[in-house]
């Protein structure tokens, strides 16, 4: 709500904005600087400074601990796009997209009946229960999975008591969609909640009187009401699983090489290489950034119609 | 416990904090017309009655730490790494200043005694290096024992399901001649080294070769071999090899041992034509603080009594051959901790390769891992 809707504004409330204004600049300066100096400099030598090492060591072909930095081109980056690499990369965007849309497909239901279906009373609690595994370890909930997942686990142990021949799904690619889906479902049923609380009701009674079936308002009418928050939700869990490390490497199997451990191998790995290291960081931010830049773009448009 | 959480230990006064803090900003100094990263050399003191070691995982219990307190009133707080690299890159990142006593593999014991890390040992202050086995007592990883003492070794093998594989495997080649009813129920380490070095002693080539086309054969033999994998794991096939959703298993002896007490239709085996012999060695870093404690440990862990215990509970095999007759005979008889010297002649001790052929390793590693 913004303040012209409001009926006649309360002088209470305008006085501060007042006597601010009437102060000198310098010491409205010096207020602003107290109250966002301590977050300013922990961001500037947390983050920009760190951001600006990684950028400058990409720039550097062939750095070890305790080599000299001097940039000299972008050899890093040549090889971060050879075919091997490229693969690596693929298979880490491909895993996070997978990620997302299993996140929404199952997410969005469960949001949908808690925001719109579930009593009112209970909304804080069921809530609380999707929240609540995050409070484990991933680690922990990861080797779950490998219980769950096994050749002899429990997965196959109940549908082979009904006759269904044992899935291999351990090692392959679907175990690692299943164990990251499980570990960031949570991030997409808190933001599509939020989104769908908000939902105009009045909308879909309108949509419903003049005639649309059920699929149409929904596709007409609700959707694009919570496109913003599908939006917010499919990029914040595109964009932690695309730099997650623990499910592929432990149930991934021996073809599960993402960009995340690529990029642990070149520092911590037996031939570390800083320079392709920083230049692999410096292409994940990149991308992480193309996609906050689509949310920006396309979250806010729609949240204005 | 971290070293980040000892900076709010109370024993660390500020003094010692602006100290750290400067030397980690001369970490950032400038050299030439750039600057240096990583090579920050910062010691935290640490009261002499406690001992901070950087070790292995299994390495130490509470019972071995209390009867060194009870020996010497020292305190010993023991943080562990999963690898040699990460170890020393915590050291050179400046994290490590805390640790008087670190425990780096053979390899990494050239590496960082090429890097100037290591103490030279006083051998004046240290007691019963002469009851080591003659083969520790000058090892080809450290001359003479000078900037380490070794303190556990093994080797690098198989273990397998012995009630499935009838009759039992006995070399690498198994792997191959049998992949077809071996799928996916292989696991390697996740290891560059072991896994295409393995291979390239299958081949006939050394651990250490520096002839890049032989790593490429060895590559191509392993890419032969990767729709059996089922995984490359260190550790996670331990649960797996005892439900038998793993067949075999690529694995360190030590790791092994342990399995098979607890799962008797497993066993151990050292291939035919030869793996890595590893030994993990206790070694003092340049920047260790309460040296006097760090030579305390190493000739507690020194004394044929100790190490023939804590050997016995912890199951890895000591190096120390006072200790070894202290064991029992059917420890000492156990071929997968003590293997003949026979089956030990063909191994070999892995060694720092040259840029150019580790990078070589490390090319066809992710290629093996991303394909």
């Amino acid at each position: 709500m913004s303040i012209t809707t409001n009926p006649p504004p309360e002088p209470p409330k305008l006085k501060p904005q007042t006597e601010a204004s009437k102060k000198p600049f310098g010491s409205r300066w010096l207020g602003q600087l107290v109250l966002l100096g301590p977050a300013g400099i922990w961001l500037l030598l947390l983050l920009v400074v760190p951001t600006l090492v990684i950028l400058e060591l990409s720039l550097v072909a062939d750095i070890r601990p305790g080599d000299v930095v001097n940039p000299d081109g972008f050899a890093n980056y040549l090889r971060a796009f050879a075919p091997l690499n490229l693969t690596v990369i693929g298979r880490s965007i491909s895993f996070a997209l997978g990620t997302t849309i299993g996140c929404l497909i199952l997410g969005f239901p469960v949001a949908y009946w808690i925001a719109l279906q579930a009593p009112k009373k209970w909304r804080n609690l069921l809530l609380l229960g999707f929240i609540l595994p995050l409070w484990t370890s991933s680690l922990l909930r990861s080797y779950a999975w490998i219980t769950i997942l096994r050749r002899t686990g429990v997965l196959n142990s109940i549908i082979g008591i009904i006759g269904i021949p044992p899935l291999e799904l351990m090692n392959e690619p679907p175990a690692v969609l299943i164990g990251m889906t499980y570990s960031f479902l949570p991030y997409m049923v808190l933001i599509l909640y939020a989104s769908l609380e908000k939902l105009d009701r009045r909308l879909l009674e309108a949509s419903a009187d003049l005639g649309a079936t059920p699929p149409e308002t929904f596709l007409r009418v609700t959707v694009p009401q919570v496109f913003p928050g599908i939006a917010a939700g499919g990029l914040l869990v595109f964009i932690t699983s695309l730099g997650d490390f623990i499910n592929p490497e432990l149930l991934g199997g021996a073809s599960s090489m993402t960009v995340a451990r690529l990029i642990y191998n070149q520092f911590l790995g037996q031939t570390p290489n800083w320079g392709f290291g920083s230049a692999l960081s410096t292409l994940l931010i990149l991308l992480v950034s193309i996609a906050i830049a689509l949310l920006l773009k396309y979250g806010d448009r729609d949240a204005k119609v | 416990m971290s070293p980040y959480q000892l900076s709010s230990d109370r024993h660390l006064s500020r003094r010692h904090f602006l100290k750290a803090g400067a030397a980690a900003a001369s970490g950032l100094a400038l050299s030439g017309c750039g600057w240096t990263l990583a090579n920050v050399r910062t010691t935290i003191d640490t009261p002499s009655d406690v001992l901070y070691l950087y070790t292995w995982a299994g390495y130490t219990d509470d019972e071995l730490i209390k009867e060194f307190y009870d020996e010497t009133g020292i305190r010993v707080i023991a943080d562990v790494f999963s690898s040699n690299e990460e170890m020393l890159a915590k050291l050179q990142a400046g994290a490590g200043g805390a640790y008087s006593i670190i425990y780096p593999s053979d390899y990494m014991v050239r590496k960082m005694v090429s890097l100037d890390w290591l103490v030279d040992l006083d051998r004046d202050r240290l007691l019963g290096l002469d009851e080591l086995f003659p083969r520790f007592q000058n090892p080809g990883y450290d001359t003479q024992n000078r900037h380490s003492i070794p303190m556990s070794w093994g080797t690098t093998g198989l273990i397998y399901n012995s009630r499935k594989l009838q009759p039992n495997p006995t070399d690498w080649d198994y792997l191959w001649d049998n992949r077809q009813q071996l799928s996916k129920r292989i696991s390697l380490l996740n290891d560059g080294r072991e896994v295409i070095g393995a291979a390239l002693r299958s081949l006939g080539y050394s651990y250490n070769t520096t002839n890049i086309d032989a790593i490429r054969q060895a590559y191509q033999k392993l890419t032969e071999l990767k729709s059996a994998i089922a995984t490359f794991t260190s550790d996670a096939w331990t649960s797996q090899i005892i439900t038998g959703d793993l067949t075999i298993a690529m694995c360190y002896s030590a790791d092994a041992v342990q399995v098979i007490e607890e799962s008797p239709g497993t066993a151990y085996l050292l291939p035919d034509s030869g793996s890595s012999v590893w030994t993990d060695t206790m070694a003092i870093p340049r920047t260790a603080p309460n040296i006097e404690g760090a030579y305390a440990w190493l000739n507690f862990m020194l004394r044929p009594d100790v190490s023939a215990r804590v050997c016995e509970r912890l199951s890895f095999a000591t190096p120390n051959q006072v200790a070894f007759g202290l064991l029992p005979e059917e420890v000492q008889n156990n071929d997968s901790l003590f293997p003949p010297e026979s089956a030990l002649e063909k191994s070999e001790e892995l060694k720092p390769l040259p840029t150019e052929v580790g990078e070589a390793f490390d090319l066809y590693w992710t290629r093996l891992t991303s394909g």
